[in-house]
């Protein structure tokens, strides 16, 4: 009986011990840190830049980011305002997308291929290839597509009769995706753009198992497509849209990638792009607010633990 | 009958229409990526070769020398295909172990494994640097962004792994533990010919997720293990320059993955929503 009951947890021993150890030993570090005083480079204050127990600071660090640095506030409520509209946008264009494709049409496993495809674009080419060729004013589509409108409009100025109504026509300007809060959209457009497949796959999963008699008999009822939408398959897809709304949480208030290549120096900033800015000197600082991000995705994660955990078993 | 009265001129031409529409629409940037690689530097910031240019190979031929292409992609390579042969040969065990012998700790166990995914990397990058740089001196190297990768990768494998064994029925493990078959000959003769779809889309999807994973592999790395994240990641801002050489470097370095990425469609609902949808 004994080696029925070793083995099983002698095979799953290397998978738990590397895990713990990954989570706790740094986890343990952020957290002492975030309680002592300790910078990079200090010439007032050379001992600063070694850990060690007697700069032990208390709660200061967490005050200092709290209340004296001003980018927390800016950062956690850009964090929230990015991942809320990027869920919003994805969920929306997902369950509207999903509904369009649920039904065959010709060429189907085509459309399915193109629109699942940006899903696996690596996010560095991502948003590489959005704000340079794409977003960017002068040379990207935006740029030319705006200057092509422009042109239209000078051509319909110099238009004999006719051309006296489009004089009030101002020229357009296009938009600059790198200001502060322009290039916040600019990563909420890219972002939307590589999860709305993910949403639409999931939706589309669950739609194939809705039941269909249900909704014969709904129609027989003389529902019209609105309210068997409402009344039947939005229920039916409350969890699939708990799921994506979760797991678009967790890897989205972890965002990095879009934010430095989009943003870096123009001051949109995410709460793990503030903890980048602090790392390069304030570890103290760095380590409160990590402590800080730990605590909001621990939010997060909790309803999606219990969420999973009652489908697990069964 | 009532049914087929509900597919309508709507359905039968406006929404294929639209589905193709919406399709295309989402795929546009990454044609309008291949597209540019196939522009001379020089063509692809000129409205007048928006649509109708010479095309060349140049930006592919030259992908070596503009970019030290072949260095990053070898990176990648590397780290990609250890970090997911060692990631399933930690993970096959222990999802075996929790589907097939769970004890009553079994899901508190892999709800731990998850949570562990939720911990926000910017939250322990500093002591990441300090313990692989000060510390251990592995920073920059092969074997750190394979063992790094691997530690990101564990959970959801396992939880992948778990719901396939799951669906296996536990009789066929019993009729051979009958026969008096070793734990090994279990694993080996009769779980994995069973299992072999779901192991084969389980690496896979681990591969895609390595490939692009952008944090830890651009932090963790200055020019030894440095893989195609970080080559990209480095070129951010050509200002219009290089648009033609930077899109032929970045087809390279997405276009292999998201063909891939076609084959594990379904692979890709079950593993990122941990069976809660089917």
């Amino acid at each position: 009986m004994s080696t029925k009951r070793t083995l099983p947890r002698l095979l799953q021993t290397p998978a738990v011990l590397l895990l713990l150890v990954w989570m706790l030993v740094p986890l343990s570090m952020t957290l002492y840190f975030s309680f002592i005083r300790y910078v990079l480079n200090s010439n007032r204050r050379p001992e600063w830049t070694t850990p060690s127990l007697s700069n032990w600071r208390g709660f200061g660090n967490y005050e200092y980011v709290l209340f004296n640095a001003k980018d927390f506030w800016f950062a956690v409520s850009n964090s929230l305002f990015i991942v809320g509209s990027i869920l919003i946008l994805t969920v929306t264009l997902g369950l509207a997308i999903a509904v369009l494709i649920n039904k065959s049409f010709p060429g189907r496993g085509i459309v399915r291929v193109l629109l699942i495809s940006p899903f696996f674009v690596m996010p560095a080419v991502n948003a590489v290839l959005w704000i340079n060729m794409i977003l960017d004013p002068v040379l990207g589509l935006n740029g030319l597509a705006v200057a092509g409108i422009n042109e239209i409009i000078v051509g319909l100025k110099s238009l004999p009769l006719i051309g006296g109504f489009f004089q009030l026509w101002p020229e357009i300007e296009p938009i600059s995706f790198r200001a502060t809060q322009t290039s916040a959209y600019a990563v909420i457009i890219m972002v939307t753009w590589q999860w709305t497949p993910f949403a639409v796959l999931i939706f589309m999963t669950s739609l194939q198992s809705e039941d269909q008699q249900q909704k014969e008999a709904a129609v027989l009822d003389g529902a019209n497509a609105w309210s068997q939408f409402r009344n039947l398959t939005i229920p039916h897809l409350a969890r699939p849209i708990a799921i994506v709304i979760m797991i678009q949480s967790i890897f989205h208030l972890s965002l990095y990638a879009e934010i430095e290549i989009v943003s870096r120096g123009n001051g949109n900033k995410n709460l793990p792009y503030l903890i980048g800015e602090f790392a390069s000197n304030n570890i103290g600082a760095a380590s409160a607010t990590g402590i800080f991000a730990v605590i909001l995705a621990n939010i997060v994660a909790f309803f999606l633990l219990r969420m999973i955990g009652k489908s697990l078993m069964d | 009958m009532a049914i087929v009265s509900q597919s309508s001129k709507f359905g039968n031409i406006m929404r294929p229409t639209m589905a193709w529409v919406v399709g295309l629409v989402f795929f546009f940037p990454i044609f309008w990526l291949a597209f540019t690689s196939f522009k001379t530097d020089a063509d692809a910031v000129k409205p007048e070769f928006l649509f109708f240019f010479t095309p060349t190979l140049d930006n592919y031929l030259n992908m070596a020398e503009n970019y030290d292409y072949w260095r990053f992609a070898i990176n990648s390579v590397i780290t990609t295909t250890f970090a997911t042969g060692f990631t399933l040969f930690v993970g096959v065990p222990a999802a075996y172990a929790m589907a097939f012998n769970p004890s009553r700790h079994t899901k508190d166990i892999l709800m731990w494994m998850l949570s562990t995914k939720m911990l926000p990397a910017a939250a322990v990058l500093y002591p990441m640097t300090f313990l692989t740089k000060n510390f251990l001196g592995v920073f920059d190297t092969h074997f750190l962004i394979i063992i790094v990768l691997s530690l990101i990768n564990l959970p959801i494998v396992i939880w992948m792994l778990f719901t396939y064994f799951k669906e296996i029925p536990k009789e066929i493990i019993e009729a051979g533990k009958m026969d008096g078959v070793s734990t090994w000959g279990e694993i080996k003769d009769i779980l994995l010919p069973l299992a072999w779809g779901g192991l084969a889309s389980t690496a896979l999807l681990c591969f895609i997720f390595c490939w692009n994973e952008a944090y830890w592999t651009v932090r963790l790395t200055t020019t030894e293990a440095a893989t195609l994240s970080k080559l990209i990641e480095g070129n951010r801002a050509p200002e219009g320059l290089f648009f033609g050489r930077l899109s032929a470097v970045s087809m390279a370095a997405v276009g292999p993955i998201v063909v891939l990425g076609w084959f594990c469609q379904k692979q890709l609902v079950q593993g990122l929503t941990f069976g809660a949808v089917k």
